[in-house]
């Protein structure tokens, strides 16, 4: 079952530092493989930190996610959560 | 993609940048070891401020990436321009990576505070160029200095 979905994104610091931490472990503690980049570009692992971090994503980008796998939509809801709280209003 | 910022490897990470001697073992040994290659290099206007920076930002969450790489960074008045350091490490330095993986290459980036995207940017283009065996491979083997500036300069363009 593949789902996808483009979520903007809120925290100040775009998706780095503690935001990309959580958005890693948390495609880590799913089952499903995700996939994550730019609404037109090439898409790169998830669950890599390294890999999410070359993407380079700030504040008000765009990213496109795509979830395969038994936990594809409560994963995808998980990230969403991530990727629209403020990074203060954020808990682990 | 071009990146005005990385397209000055001699700018960004000059040879007294880096290191291919042993840093030390310890993961704040290792990132004070690196910010004094930028502080012996004139760079640095307060060398306490940019390392508390570094150490607020290690403390948020680790920048140990995995694949054995660690990335320490942070944005600083301490700096006025964007600048790189390079060591690495045999015995691989504990960066508490997701991975597990100890880090064997440490690059630290300190950009000045008003810098804007120039962090991400950074941050983002090494990535990318860090994903690729072949760079790795070749930063752990590089002879000397130039070798690193070389590898960069075309993995980061």
């Amino acid at each position: 079952m593949s789902r996808e979905r483009t979520v903007e994104i809120v925290p100040e610091a775009g998706l780095h530092a503690r935001p990309a931490a959580l958005f890693v472990e948390t495609v880590t503690d799913h089952e499903a493989d995700v996939e994550a980049g730019p609404p037109d570009g090439d898409l790169v692992p998830a669950q890599s930190m390294i890999a999410v971090t070359s993407l380079g994503v700030g504040q008000g980008d765009e990213l496109r996610l795509v979830a395969d796998g038994p936990d594809a939509e409560s994963v995808l809801d998980e990230l969403e959560r991530i990727l629209t709280t403020p990074e203060d209003e954020l808990e682990a | 993609m071009t990146d005005t910022i990385t397209d000055d490897i001699d700018e960004l990470i000059p040879a007294s940048h880096i290191s291919l001697s042993e840093p030390p073992a310890e993961k704040a040994a290792c990132i004070e070891s690196l910010l004094d290659l930028v502080v012996e290099s004139g760079r640095v206007d307060d060398r306490q401020a940019a390392l508390d920076a570094l150490m607020e930002r290690e403390q948020e969450t680790t920048t140990g990436v995995g694949m054995g790489i660690g990335i320490p960074h942070a944005k600083t008045e301490a700096v006025d321009r964007p600048s790189l350091a390079f060591t690495r490490s045999e015995a691989g330095v504990d960066f508490g990576s997701m991975d597990g993986e100890p880090a064997t290459l440490v690059f630290l980036i300190l950009v000045p505070k008003e810098g804007g995207e120039d962090h991400l940017t950074i941050l983002s283009s090494l990535s990318r160029a860090l994903m690729h065996d072949d760079v790795r491979e070749r930063l752990q083997e590089a002879e000397d200095e130039s070798e690193v500036q070389d590898t960069l300069r075309e993995a980061i363009a």
